[in-house]
């Protein structure tokens, strides 16, 4: 089992195919896309609140730079930070290590992967600065605007293919080739490269959900691979799929999109509460509650998940009797995740909690998902969306649910399996300040923004100052607050990147199993060898037995045999 | 601070309601659910209790209390929906077909404002067409207002904050939607969908004025179609989809 031959750099950094420097990678590219997102955000925050003024380290900031820059932001944050870092990243690193195995069952298509991924970052990248710049139509790529020649496209083919529309539509392309491979290999080895007494219920919480999560991703990115291969004609070589005036209809774009961009977001939500089902129990020293029926209230939810797509568009022109529908699958599938978000906090009744860095994050996330779950309610409910939707309303919203997703989720993760898979030890105080300092600046940045948004500021403007309603007091003070706050919030990220290259330079070495965790990646060297185990573990009990009443320890690893 | 901008409309009223309906439903559960996520912080820290207790919670007489807080959430997800149903047929099923009709059409950048022409119809040859940027559209107060929405080019949105309405508007498709104004005064109108460079630029106004001044204002708009009219045959016809066909032809050359 051990690959102990000698290997040249490239061969185990760069093209491994060690799926634990797969993971790194992946989520290093995810870090680095969140720094270039993170840009985007304070430049066009800054513009926000001093719209006009010159920009520190930017400049001037003309409108459709502005469109530019929030489109990119989005599609950046979504595709290309929470996809790679919470999907492919937690997934390469963790899956194989917590089966109890040595690598994926496809070692080569997931390096192949991985690199195809890093070509559509390229590519996205690449679309800043190709003539007429990168779209900018909202990440939604809603046509015609995206289409027929309204935005930087131009009639020659070649010219057309390397505008900022065509590129973003073919960097979407390709990173759904990448996690699709990804996906592959996350089922095929969680299916058969078990270790011996792995049975489906001692399998650990996150590598179900990370299988959920891809099974979703599968069965819903279809629609939109072959809605972005429509977009992509109409706008090289001309057809008319989206162009109602040749018989095509916008509206199909919209359906495309959501039938798999609702999805998406329970893609990135089940990694993230995998990694809550995680560290919760061990920090808790108490099994999760109701282990099993977490998981079939996830199966649930992803069978719910392709039956609520249309709440997007209860205003874009759908039957108005069809949101109804609509607006009842999307209050139905609240109840799987509330369920699931409360036997999380049921895991905590009757435990001994320990507050650890990871173990702050992770009930960050779920104190801060409870408000962005909450204020999905009013979303959800059809009449109060005409009012509420494309407002700042929606924004608060949804970054009240993907920020503590994608970052309180990460970070948890980070702080969590970094000693045990980089084999050092991160600083406490450290850790402690950036969690605080994220929460902080978190809410300052977004919570007066449902304020905003319900006194009827509409989204992706780049001067309010224009709009009467919120032209006002205290709605700019609430527009600078949040400005202020956002750069506070990536400031405080310095904080952690301190830590990190602090802790690779000069931390401690990690103990084996830190935290005195159950699961089978404890059992790994510290860090795993290539191959992860010297001899395949066996397993003998369920991934949560912590204080089992007349046990030695307070838990028991799943590879003890009584 | 007032949460909502002034309301203008018949049904803007019931939205704002909604809103607070929904958010005792909110409040009342995000007060339990702090206190069950807090609470245990507190009282179920390793000082305080350094020896766990061994609960699965996969016996039903644990998991209940989980049960419990679902049948909540479930029942009050469906209040909401029963207390909603009836705002949203009256805003988006049951448009009235009697009431004034105007058409709005939105374009780059800018909403285009049709008045019927003495015909009674819009979107025919003889409207009054307003296309210039902060334009007003006048209607009058208490009085069923018919908005056709179109869209030439790409898709907008047509969003009335004071009137708590919106919906995209969408190239080939015509939208009919109403709105019926209670006060006087003058509001806005504004694209919540972007739409290319000058997104932000998009706004326009809608008067809301009194029956009689709206009968002056008209009257005058007439006068003055008739006096441009008069030298000069009709203006053609306004062709949405052929407009919209030769700027495409013509960006593709």
């Amino acid at each position: 089992m051990e690959h102990g031959h000698k290997q040249s750099f490239a061969s185990k950094y760069l093209f491994s195919t060690d799926h634990k420097v797969i993971g790194i990678q992946y989520i290093t590219v995810g870090l680095l896309m969140a720094v270039i997102g993170g840009f985007l955000a304070y430049v066009f925050r800054y513009n926000l609140a001093f719209p006009g003024k010159d920009i520190p380290l930017f400049g001037q900031l003309l409108p459709q730079q502005y469109n530019t820059f929030i489109t990119n932001h989005g599609m950046i944050m979504v595709f290309w930070v929470g996809m790679p870092i919470l999907l492919s990243g937690l997934g390469n690193l963790l899956i194989p290590t917590m089966v109890g195995t040595d690598d994926m069952a496809f070692p080569f298509l997931n390096m192949l992967s991985f690199w195809i991924f890093t070509l559509s970052a390229i590519v996205l990248i690449a679309a800043f600065f190709v003539p007429g710049g990168a779209f900018g139509g909202g990440w939604t790529m809603y046509p015609p605007l995206s289409a027929g020649g309204y935005m930087n496209t131009s009639p020659d083919l070649l010219t057309a293919l390397f505008s900022g529309t065509s590129l973003m539509i073919l960097a979407v392309a390709l990173e759904f080739v990448a996690m699709l491979m990804g996906g592959i290999n996350f089922l095929v080895t969680t299916i058969n490269k078990r270790a011996k007494g792995m049975t489906p219920w001692r399998i650990p919480l996150i590598v179900w959900f990370l299988d959920i999560a891809s099974v979703i991703f599968m069965f819903s990115c279809g629609p939109l691979v072959a809605g972005a291969f429509m977009l992509l004609l109409d706008n090289i070589v001309g057809t008319g799929f989206f162009d109602a005036s040749r018989g095509g209809d916008p509206i199909l774009w919209q359906h495309l999109f959501w039938f798999f961009g609702h999805p998406e977001v329970y893609v990135l939500l089940l990694p993230a509460l995998g990694v809550l089902g995680e560290i919760i129990p061990v920090f808790s020293r108490k099994p999760l509650f109701a282990y099993k029926t977490i998981i079939y209230l996830a199966l649930a939810s992803a069978v719910l998940s392709v039956v609520v797509w249309a709440h997007h568009q209860f205003v874009s022109g759908i039957d108005p009797r069809m949101a109804t529908f609509f607006s009842v699958g999307t209050i139905i599938i609240s109840i799987p995740f509330a369920g699931i978000f409360l036997a999380f906090m049921a895991t905590l009744w009757g435990g001994s909690i320990k507050f650890t860095v990871p173990m702050m994050f992770a009930l960050g996330f779920v104190a801060l998902f409870l408000v962005g779950g909450l204020t999905g309610l009013f979303l959800g409910s059809n009449a109060f969306d005409i009012y509420a939707h494309d407002s700042y309303f929606v924004v608060a919203h949804f970054h009240y649910t993907l920020f503590p997703d994608i970052f309180f989720g990460f970070f948890a993760a980070f702080y969590f399996w970094f000693p045990k898979y980089l084999g050092k030890e991160l600083n406490v105080t450290l850790g402690k300040i950036h969690f605080w300092l994220t929460t902080i600046f978190f809410n300052s940045t977004f919570f007066l923004l449902f304020f905003n948004g319900l006194h009827g500021q509409h989204r992706r403007i780049n001067d309010y100052s224009f709009f009467g309603n919120v032209a006002m007091e205290p709605y700019s003070t609430f527009e600078k607050v949040a400005t202020i706050s956002a750069i506070c919030l990536i400031l405080s990220q310095l904080v952690f990147v301190l830590n990190l290259f602090k802790t690779l330079s000069s931390g401690k070495k990690a103990a084996k199993n830190p935290w005195n965790a159950a699961t089978l990646e404890w059992v790994t060297d510290t860090p795993p060898i290539h191959g992860n185990f010297e001899t395949f573990p066996e397993v003998y009990r369920g991934p949560y037995e912590y204080s089992v009443p007349d046990a030695k320890d307070d838990f028991i690893p799943q590879n003890v045999a009584n | 601070m007032n949460i909502f901008p002034e309301n203008a409309t018949t049904y803007g009223q019931e939205i704002d309601n909604l809103f607070y309906l929904i958010l005792t439903f909110v409040a009342i559960a995000f007060v339990i659910s702090v206190v069950v996520l807090f609470y245990p912080m507190f009282r179920y820290s390793e000082k305080r209790n350094p020896k766990a207790q061994y609960i699965t919670g996969e016996k039903k007489s644990h998991f209940k209390w989980v049960m419990y807080a679902l049948i909540m959430l479930a029942m009050s997800d469906f209040i909401i929906m029963y207390a909603e149903h009836g705002t949203w047929e009256k805003i988006e099923e049951d448009v009235p077909t009697d009431g004034i009709r105007v058409g709005i059409t939105g374009i780059q950048w800018n909403w285009v404002f049709n008045y019927a022409g003495k015909d009674g119809k819009v979107m025919t040859a003889d409207d009054i067409v307003i296309n210039e940027a902060n334009s007003e559209l006048h209607v009058p107060i208490n009085t069923n207002i018919i908005m056709e929405l179109r869209a030439r080019d790409v898709v907008h949105d047509v969003f009335l904050p004071n009137a708590r309405t919106k919906y995209d508007v969408i190239p080939g498709r015509t939208h009919v939607k109403w709105a019926n104004f209670t006060k006087v005064g003058k509001y806005e109108v504004v694209c919540s969908q972007i739409c290319g460079v000058l997104h932000s630029k998009m706004r326009n106004y809608i008067v809301v004025d009194t029956k009689e001044d709206y009968d002056k204002y008209m009257a005058a708009l007439y006068a003055k179609q008739d006096s441009a009219n008069a030298p000069k045959p009709a203006a053609p016809a306004i062709d949405t989809t052929a407009k919209a066909d030769s700027t495409k032809a013509a960006d593709k050359k």
